[in-house]
């Protein structure tokens, strides 16, 4: 069997993701905003014989690169050493940006690189009453032109074919302009090659960082002996080609089309409108909200009673000792913690995946770009700032679009103060505990008070990108061109699968290290030296000689607790969070969410439950019952409970997100400024909170 | 007569045709656009407080957004006129 590895390549919104899914089974996302596709994709499909290995490239307007995502795409197609580097190129083209496509097309094979074309959206093309003429566009592309319709699977079987056919002999369209001959033969030189295309392309980039420094200081010194204006390359480029493919096109495509009032112009007189359209976007943002916060609810009561029941059979069924408290306290109360959030999470992924599906997100782009621009942000910014609602890793990733680094680094700096999907159950949690269960113009005053706390993290990062704005130099011209796509059904598949992926990512990756720490925790806290701990029966009994049975054991659990290892590590932080209202159970709590912020409330349940001899409880009457040792009131009072939320607000507490920000910003400086300003921003911001209210 | 105008001075709703451009230093995205001379596009909205335009070029479903600074040295002769 042999191998052959493949490259997709195309214009945003041609369906290239949807093709993608078709071709290789692998699940991931495909959608109508720039840049749903960051992240490299990789599958493989097997046919006649062959095993074709598959990359699905950023989607891109043209071989110069703008954004870090087309240079990702740059640097696959250049570099013949890269690991994908691919021996053919799909070009994905769209009817309605034909020529647009074309040009994409050439470049491709005028840097050496076999490739066919696909036609993508052609269902979509043929009822608008386009036709082409594919033995022209054959003849004109030198290659076999594919016509598909990825969301029906049509035209799927012949591109398969398509892939195994010879390739035909290409002649270069785009004949290097007089003036810069001689820098193109110096170049080729230099490199030792003899495509001219080549050696233009890298005369016309910023840099070529994967060719060694000899080339590349190479390369720069004959930019600067013929005084090469890189830009000027590009636009010269970009004009002799479109120039040559409108001569070309004379006759290739039949537009019977008329300029009516189509289904996306009157959607867009209402979702762009200077008022309405704002009307629509925020009330959308309410819905989601309290759709969150409603809907989830009994599904939580379901999951909270089974993991409650599950716990007790568990216990009744295992032995007594230590392995029936680990797998009880530890790992089920552990496991409930995190899977009781499911329903949260996917409805909120359902609304976002909607809205990535359909298009509206450009819309959202477009109507919010005015309004981000004073706080040094782009409107592209609203796409991680939104998604930063679901999760800050895919949300910080997702800024790679943003062409502007200082817009850039702006929005990966401020985004992880958006409410994330983390932060849910905290509040939710607390919420539920300190704000009293009323009506409040029509909606739940809880559903409010959460509306509130994501609006809180919206100034936050508003406020952060502001200051950072003052205090950031930049040389780059900030701009936004965005293609707004035409609205689409969106297809159930896609949004189900992404939801599904995006949940079991959470879910997993969550789930391991919410695992680990509730096993770690439950050993911190079952263990212990000193005389208190080990001893704690009987001096118990010896102090309280009072006490009998239930009440008995508790308090011997408490003590114990208190003096095991956990204890101690909670009592030596007590000095530092007294003054915001927490005790030292509540201090285990914030240790272990410094890993990840999503582990308190199930280290809670862990530490109560360990402190209490009663099995049966949910975590939220656990909390609700607690009893701050410190103030003799409930550790989850008013006050306690705003310098919580306040804390968990503001303050950086995901490895994971820290990771992923010093990857994507390439410089520890910025990772450990975020670190430090959200942190300490948290503390006083709970500190002044508990204050102001005890 | 030519009038050199740029695109933001259309209405809403208005059609002009693109002629040239008010600067060499206009991102490529815009040519890769196809934003280009002898373009015909009309004018599908303006987010008032100077907010982005919103251009759809002849033929084409998908729109383009863009800032007005972007939009400003786009020049085009009016056809609506």
């Amino acid at each position: 069997m042999t191998e052959m590895k493949i490259a997709l390549v195309g214009n945003p919104n041609v369906g290239k993701s949807t093709l993608f899914n078709r071709l290789t089974g692998l699940r991931q996302k495909a959608g109508n905003y720039p840049g749903v596709t960051v992240e490299k994709k990789t599958g493989s499909f097997t046919f006649k014989h062959t095993k074709y290995q598959l990359t699905d490239l950023p989607g891109a307007y043209g071989i110069h690169p703008s954004s870090l995502d087309e240079e990702a795409v740059y640097a696959v197609l250049i570099d013949e050493t890269h690991p994908n580097h691919p021996e053919m190129v799909v070009v994905i083209g769209d009817p309605f940006n034909l020529k647009r496509s074309v040009l994409f097309y050439q470049q491709i094979r005028e840097m050496g690189l076999p490739a066919i074309f696909v036609v993508n959206m052609i269902d979509e093309a043929e009822r608008a009453g386009l036709v082409i003429d594919t033995d022209k566009l054959e003849k004109l592309l030198s290659t076999k032109v594919v016509l598909t319709d990825a969301r029906s699977g049509k035209g799927i079987e012949e591109l398969k074919v398509a892939l195994a056919a010879k390739h035909m002999h290409y002649e270069p369209i785009f004949q290097v302009p007089e003036e810069y001959g001689e820098a193109v033969a110096e170049a080729k030189t230099l490199l030792e090659m003899d495509n001219n295309y080549r050696a233009w392309l890298y005369l016309s980039q910023k840099h070529s960082n994967h060719l060694s420094a000899v080339y590349s200081n190479g390369i720069e010194e004959i930019k600067n002996t013929h005084q090469i204006n890189r830009h000027s390359l590009q636009i010269r480029e970009t004009m002799d080609r479109y120039a040559a493919i409108d001569m070309a096109f004379n006759g290739l495509m039949k537009d019977s089309s008329k300029e009516q009032a189509s289904f996306t112009d009157k959607l867009d007189r209402f979702l762009t409108h200077p008022f309405w359209g704002y009307v629509t976007f925020f009330t959308l943002l309410l819905l989601i909200f309290q759709a969150i916060y409603t809907w989830s609810g009994p599904f939580m009561d379901g999951i909270e009673n089974g993991f409650a029941w599950l716990a007790t059979s568990a216990g009744e069924l295992l032995p007594d000792g230590p392995i029936n408290g680990l797998i009880t306290d530890g790992i089920i109360t552990g496991i409930g913690g995190i899977v009781i959030f499911i329903p949260q999470i996917a409805i909120l992924f359902i609304f976002i995946s909607l809205m990535e599906e359909s298009g509206y997100m450009s819309r959202v782009v477009y109507l919010m770009d005015r309004w981000l621009r004073p706080f040094g942000l782009s409107g592209k910014s609203a796409v991680p700032l939104m998604s930063g609602a679901a999760c800050a890793i895919p949300a910080v990733m997702s800024a790679r679009t943003i062409e502007n680094d200082k817009e850039r680094l702006i929005t990966i700096l401020v985004t992880p103060f958006m409410t994330c999907s983390a932060r849910l159950p905290i509040y939710i949690i607390i919420i539920g505990l300190i704000i009293p269960e009323s009506q409040f113009l029509g909606f739940e005053l809880q559903g409010w008070v959460l509306f509130g706390m994501y609006v809180l993290g919206l100034l936050a990062a508003l406020g952060s990108a502001w200051l950072l704005k003052l205090l950031m130099k930049t040389n780059y011209k900030s701009f936004l061109i965005m293609e707004m796509p035409t609205y689409k059904y969106p297809v159930v598949r896609n949004v189900l699968l992404n939801v599904w992926d995006k949940t079991m990512g959470f879910v997993l990756g969550a789930g391991k290290i919410i695992l680990a720490i509730s096993i770690i925790l439950w050993v911190l806290g079952s263990f212990g030296i000193g005389e208190r701990f080990t001893n704690a029966e009987e001096i118990v009994r010896m102090e309280n000689p009072a006490l009998h049975g239930k009440d008995f054991e508790n308090e011997v659990q408490s003590q114990r607790l208190e003096y095991s290892f956990l204890g101690v590590m909670g009592r030596s932080i007590e000095p530092l969070i007294e003054p915001l209202g927490y005790d030292w159970k509540m201090g285990i709590g914030l240790i272990a969410s410094f890993a990840a912020r999503e582990v308190f409330v199930s280290t809670m349940a862990i530490v109560y439950s360990l402190g209490d001899s009663d099995d049966e409880l949910t975590i939220r009457s656990r909390m609700a019952g607690e009893i701050n040792q410190n103030i003799g009131r409930p550790a989850y009072n008013f006050a306690s409970g705003i310098s919580l939320l306040l804390f968990y607000a503001f303050a950086m507490q995901c490895m994971s997100t820290i990771a992923i920000v010093r990857k994507e910003t390439n410089s520890w400086k910025w990772t450990f400024i975020q670190l430090a300003f959200m942190t300490g921003f948290a503390y006083f911001a709970a500190l002044l909170a508990y204050q102001l209210l005890k | 007569m030519v009038q050199h105008k740029s695109i933001t001075s259309l209405k809403q709703g208005e059609t002009g045709t693109i002629i040239g451009y008010g600067s060499d230093s206009i991102p490529i995205k815009v040519y890769e656009m196809g934003l280009l001379p002898g373009v015909v596009l009309t004018m599908k909205r303006l987010l008032p407080f100077n907010g982005p335009v919103c251009v759809r070029i002849k033929d084409n479903p998908n729109a383009i957004a863009l800032r007005r600074s972007e939009a400003d040295l786009i020049l085009i002769e009016s056809l609506s006129i």
